[in-house]
Formats: C-alpha cells, structure tokens, sequence
C-alpha cells in the first residue's frame, strides 16, 4: 500500500484537485450556462500563490507553513471572485455557445497577459515555489478537505433555494423568470462562486506543481474539464467528480494495462501511445450515447434504492 | 358595463378598484401589428376572460402584461404602479403569476421541485443561509416544502410530488402549472388556454378548480380561453380581441351577442 501511494502520489492528488475543478464548471452549468473560464481563474490562483510565496513570504529554510499556504488560498479566491464579478456581469448577457466562446478568450486573454508581464515570470514562469509538505502525497491534506467542502456545498446547494432557482434556470429560463427568478444575477452567482473555488484550487496547484507558467490552465484545460463533466455527467454534482477523478487516472491505467506482457506488441504500444486518441474516442461516445453523462440523477436514485432494499 | 365599441379604445376609467390597468398597448413585430391600442381595467377579484379567434394576440397581450414581451406603446399598471417595461421576474415580484399556452413546466424536476421554485420571491434565505442550513432558512425550506405539498394538494396532484413533471399527462400538467403559479402567491392570476387538451369531465372540474382558489386566496384571475361554454359560464367579464384590436367588452350575455364578435367568429355570413 505504501508503495502503491509512493508509486502514484503525484497522479492522486492531481485526480482529487481535477474532480475539485470540475465542479467549477459544473456550478454555471447549474444555471444552464456552459462557461470554461474557469482555468483562467485557476491560473489566476496559481499566480498569486506563487508571487506570495516566492516574492512576499521569501521561503525560509524548511518546510512552507501551509498556515500560508491557506492565506494564499483566500487570497487567490477573493481576487479571483472579484475578477469573475466583474467578467460575469457583461459575459453573462450572452447565450449558449456565444458565451462558451466568450470565456475561451478570457482564458487566451489571461494567458497572453500573463506570458507578457514581468511579475509572473514571461514565458519562463514562476518557478522554485516553496514546499509545505516533505512528500507530494501529504498535498492529499489540503486537496482532499477541499473536495469535500466543495461537494458538499454543492450538495446543499442544490436543495436551496438558490440552488431551485439555477436548476430552473437550466430548465427553462423563460419560465423561471416568470417565476420571479431573477436570470441575471443568478447565472453570476453561479459563475462568480465557480470563480472562487477555481482561484484556490489554483493556489494548491501551484505549490503542488512547484512551478506555474502560462501554460497552466490554458485552452487545453478548458476541454479536459468539460470531458470530466460531459462523461462524467452534468446533471448531478457526482458526475463532475467521477469523471475528473476517472479520466485523469485514465491515462495512466492505460499505461499500465500497455504493460500486460500477454499483449500484442501493437496493442501494448497503442495503449502505450495513442491514450489521447483513446480519451478523445471516449468523449465523443459518450456525448452522443449518454448525453447527460454517465451517472445521472435516475442512476443515483436506483442505487439509492437499491442500498435501502439491501438494509 | 358598457360593450366597447372598436374604433373607440379610449382610456379605462381607472376606479380604485382596478387591479390591472392596460392603457391604450400596443406591440408590433415586424410590419404584424400583434396588439393595437388595446385598453381595459381588470376589478379586484374579478374573473376576466380574454377571447378571440386564433392570432388574435391573446398570448401576446398576456406576454406583455407578464413583461416577457416589451410593449411598442401604452402602458401597464397593477395596483397603481406602473409595470410597463419591467423585466418578468419583476413583474412576478409584484404579484402576477401566469400558466403558458404551451406548458412549461420545468421537465426534468418533480412537481414539488417545481412548485417550490415559485416559492422564490416569497422566501429570502440567500446562498450562504441556505447552504449552511442556518436556522431561518432550515425553518423557511421547511415552510416551503409544505406549502408547495398543500398546493399539489388543492390541484389533486398531492399523490406524486416526486414524479418527474415531464411524466404527467397533459392536463396533469396543466394543473401542475396552475400549482407553480399558486406558490407565488399572486394578486392576479392569468391562465393561458388553462383547459387545452382536457376531456369534458377535467373542464368542469378545473372550472371548480379556478372558481374555488379565486374565492379562497381572493385571487383576480384574467383567463385565455378557447371552449367558449367555459368561459361563459366561469366570467364575469370578457374582453374579444380579433386582429389585435379589442372589439367588444362586457357580461358574458352581451358579448355574445354583440354584432363584431359574432362577425369575427362565423365570419360576415356574405
């Protein structure tokens, strides 16, 4: 067991901050509104982290106190929550895939920013961001409260009122509206609290990764996120989760099975390789067989009723 | 009760008792003149009908009170205030509910899902209370889940609160959406073709149905009604539009016999 956590540290916690992230794109998709702005403010998140870390708190000798480390994370979901605010109010006028692609450009556009300024390093980044744990599995201490937490305000959200008025929103914005749900202040809701969660999962990702550069929470973020949600399912809250933890083990399970000596050479060396094509063919089937994801709230209420009749 | 004559609209006589006021609104789309110059008072507690043949700009009208259409002129007023140009949730706010010609319920959500979302502007609890389960909000959801269930209830819909809405036959759904537009605790009450798609034993019983919430929760009800013995028989006032234009308004007896609405129903008999 020691072996295996020594073996796959680095691949655990980055499953548990991606289930993390995937809920930040699961909190507008509440209120019906496929936003994937939320790697800008990851990478937002990872900056400030890094800055406070490197230029504010200079590291001393030892460990990072991780007391910091959590300072850094408010600090990163206040500054990104404010940010999203403000992005959210005019971007959130716009409808289906006219804001899909409006938050593509805000996550170029923070990147192309952060390529060009001097305090987050140009192209060369941040790097040497201090430690506050001797092994990459203790990140496990923040990653995993932080997962929790989020789920289960997700959770509760969703049996608020707040909550009923994004999922009517989704429903059918019209209606709900007629309802006295007021649509625009609720859909910034949903973004500014997706905001939030995405900057402090940015700042333990950026003392996790011990480097942050523009090349952290890009484009290609944007669509492995919305893969945890599309496969993983966009109707409950588990489905993000489920899916941002599978996927990113996927790759490396592949990688494994590629080591099964009984393979043929080709096949071993397809798994080996072509994990991206595998991961790709896998969206694109189960967006067309299961489009609201693989576990859905008809699927979580028959296990639920399964489990009462086994008791 | 006088019969409006068409080529007068002229300004309602705005009493104190009026609750809905609508002065001279008018829409257009395009070149289509939807609604024109349109003008009537709705009394408090009054159970107004609204008919005319299809394309008559019923739901157009009805869109324009509720604020999901913007009107070209004229203007709006409830209780007083002047509503026009107000976004619907505002609108809601204020007291208006509303069913859709075309239900929309919220599908893929129960029936109390759905009930308890038009809760919305009757309860307060905001996103940090709510997901705390602070004790205010605990009490409120509390509160909200049993007026919704006492409102599925009213609507005989009581036995299924966890069904999906989508699953229910078509006047189930129709009285479902009556439900949601009780929970808002509305002042005025506008049901859009409330009896499409039900047999003549549903009608009469959604007739008690409206006649029963009016006297209980003293609502004013403006109702779209195409089965013409419904609205007859259910009114105290209707208003006949035809192309827009509000050619007759009175009692029930009169305004089935006055000259227009027959001419717009049957045609001129030529």
């Amino acid at each position: 067991m020691a072996s295996f956590f020594a073996t796959y540290d680095f691949l655990l916690v980055s499953m548990v901050l991606a289930a993390v992230l995937a809920l930040t794109l699961y909190l507008p998709l509440m209120a019906g509104q496929l936003s994937v702005a939320s790697p800008g403010f990851y990478a937002l998140g990872g900056y400030i982290a890094a800055i406070m870390s490197t230029k504010i708190f200079p590291p001393g000798p030892g460990l990072y106190p991780v007391s910091l480390v959590l300072l850094e994370m408010a600090v990163a979901a206040v500054v990104s929550g404010a940010l999203g605010l403000a992005v959210g109010v005019p971007a959130l006028r716009l409808r289906g895939i006219f804001l899909a692609l409006a938050t593509i450009a805000f996550v170029q556009i923070l990147g192309v920013v952060a390529l060009n300024l001097q305090i987050t390093g140009g192209a060369v980044g941040i790097f040497g961001i201090p430690q506050p744990f001797a092994n990459p599995i203790e990140y496990m201490w923040l990653a995993v409260p932080l997962l929790l937490v989020s789920m289960l305000f997700v959770a509760r959200l969703e049996r608020t009122r707040t909550g009923r008025a994004l999922v009517a929103l989704r429903e059918d914005e019209l209606a709900a509206a007629a309802m006295g749900v007021n649509p625009t202040y609720h859909k910034v809701l949903a973004f500014t609290t997706s905001a939030v969660l995405a900057g402090a999962v940015g700042a333990v990702s950026a003392h996790f990764i011990n480097t942050w550069n523009s090349r952290q929470g890009t484009f290609d973020t944007s669509v492995n996120l919305m893969a945890f949600v599309l496969v993983g399912g966009s109707r409950t809250f588990v489905g993000p989760v489920v899916g941002g933890l599978v996927l990113t083990a996927l790759p490396e399970a592949l990688r494994g099975l590629a080591g099964v000596d009984v393979l043929p050479g080709w096949l071993a060396s397809f798994l080996r390789d072509g994990r991206l094509i595998i991961f790709g063919v896998l969206i694109a089937i189960g967006t067309v067989f299961f489009p609201h994801g693989l576990i859905t709230p008809g699927l979580l209420r028959r296990l639920g009723r399964g489990r009462a009749r086994a008791r | 009760m006088s019969v409006a004559p068409a080529a007068a609209p002229g300004a309602p006589a705005v009493s104190g008792a009026d609750l809905l006021v609508v002065d001279a609104v008018t829409c257009q789309f395009g070149g289509v003149t939807a609604v024109n110059a349109v003008s009537f008072a709705v009394g408090r507690g009054e159970l107004f009908g609204l008919i005319g043949p299809n394309g008559a700009g019923k739901t157009t009208l009805f869109n324009l009170i509720t604020g999901l259409t913007a009107p070209g002129g004229g203007h709006l007023r409830f209780r007083g205030e002047d509503i026009t140009g107000l976004p619907p949730h505002r609108v809601a706010e204020r007291g208006i509910a509303r069913t859709f010609q075309n239900v929309r319920l919220f599908g893929e959500l129960s029936a109390l899902d759905n009930v308890m979302i038009a809760r919305h502007v009757r309860t307060r609890s905001g996103l940090v209370g709510g997901v705390l389960g602070l004790g205010a909000a605990r009490r409120e959801e509390r509160e909200t889940r049993e007026r919704a269930t006492a409102l599925l209830d009213l609507v005989g819909l009581a036995d299924r609160p966890e069904e999906r809405a989508r699953n229910f036959a078509y006047g189930d759904q129709r009285r479902l959406e009556i439900a949601r537009a009780l929970a808002l605790e509305p002042e005025l009450l506008l049901l859009d073709e409330p009896a499409a798609g039900m047999n003549a034993g549903e009608k009469r019983a959604l007739s008690d149905l409206i006649r029963s919430v009016r006297a209980r929760l003293s609502l004013t009800v403006l109702l779209i009604e195409h089965y013409v013995p419904l609205v007859m028989n259910l009114c105290d006032r209707i208003a006949v539009l035809n192309f827009g234009q509000l050619i007759a308004l009175g009692p029930p007896a009169l305004v089935q016999k006055h000259p227009a609405v027959v001419e717009a129903y049957l045609g001129d008999g030529a």
